[in-house]
């Protein structure tokens, strides 16, 4: 773990164990950091939810190794880096393969009478997730709801969600920009 | 990790007993909860008021559920939660699937009205 003056470097070992100490860590640096003058109680939640679901994300996916979280602030904007070099998200063997009726960018990867979520690509390795609220108030169909949430709840809470595979050294960055 | 406080005869109020609820034990929950719709085969209100964490994967796991209960004509209402864990219910919209009360009382009340 490395302290700068606005940005945290903190490495995590994928272990439920030591899950919300590493969310308390992570929390309690940013409370230090964002500016008085910004709607802290939102932007902490926001961070809160945010860290958990990118947290939970590296014990599923990151494998043995540990994961790499920064955190970078200025007066604009905060921002949460979470490094691994477990496998590619599928969503990049996607990109060659999406149907004829959607824009060669961009692809929704799920939908429910809730919410629907898109992928756009930025290049080749790089999607920017975007969600949307559907329409639909008033459902009865319960079964139509999805039940992975983990994508959906960052997408929401930032204004900037993006996902990069980089070739070179085969690491996975989801990025992650809240303007503050 | 799902204590039966009461029951009454369309109902049963249960607690959980955890404060952190995520991937390590969101399976664990999810079976007890089916557990106990197949056991007594009554709405089940269930206070969260204990827990003070939750990620994705409990909130599938609690969606899961509901989608069982529902099949089986029956309902899960949450009573008794932080007002964290409310808005991320509500930023996900949840909040239009689930019957969400702040005490089970208003449950309760809710209920035996129907």
């Amino acid at each position: 773990m490395q302290n700068c003056a606005k940005k945290l470097e903190f490495e995590f070992d994928n272990s439920t164990n030591a899950l919300i100490a590493s969310l308390q860590h992570m929390l309690e640096y940013i409370t230090g950091i964002i500016p008085t003058d910004t709607d802290s109680e939102d932007i902490l939640f926001r961070c809160k939810v945010i860290i958990t679901e990118l947290l939970t994300n590296a014990i599923k996916h990151a494998g043995e190794n540990t994961t790499l979280f920064d955190i970078e602030a200025d007066a604009r904007r905060l921002v949460i880096r979470k490094t691994d070099h477990g496998a590619p998200l599928y969503l990049v063997d996607i990109h060659n393969h999406t149907a004829a009726d959607q824009p060669a960018n961009k692809k929704l990867i799920s939908a429910d009478p809730l919410n629907s979520l898109y992928a756009h690509w930025e290049s080749e390795n790089s999607i920017r997730f975007i969600s949307e609220e559907s329409s639909i108030d008033d459902f009865t169909s319960v079964e139509q709801v999805m039940e992975h949430f983990g994508i959906l709840i960052i997408s929401r809470s930032a204004d900037e969600f993006t996902y990069t595979y980089h070739k070179k050294d085969k690491s996975n960055v989801f990025k992650v920009r809240i303007d503050l | 990790m799902i204590n039966v406080i009461k029951e009454g005869p369309k109902y049963i109020v249960s607690e959980v007993s955890i404060t952190e609820a995520n991937l390590s034990n969101s399976d664990q929950f999810k079976a007890e909860l089916i557990s106990l719709l197949d056991q007594h085969h009554k709405i089940i209100i269930l206070d969260l008021q204990e827990l003070k964490y939750v990620d994705s994967a409990f909130l599938g796991a609690l969606v899961s559920s509901l989608k069982y209960a529902i099949s089986l004509q029956l309902d899960i209402v949450l009573v008794g939660l932080r007002t964290d864990i409310k808005d991320l219910i509500k930023l996900i919209r949840l909040d239009k699937v689930f019957k969400i009360y702040n005490y089970a009382d208003d449950a309760l009340f809710a209920i035996n009205k129907d």
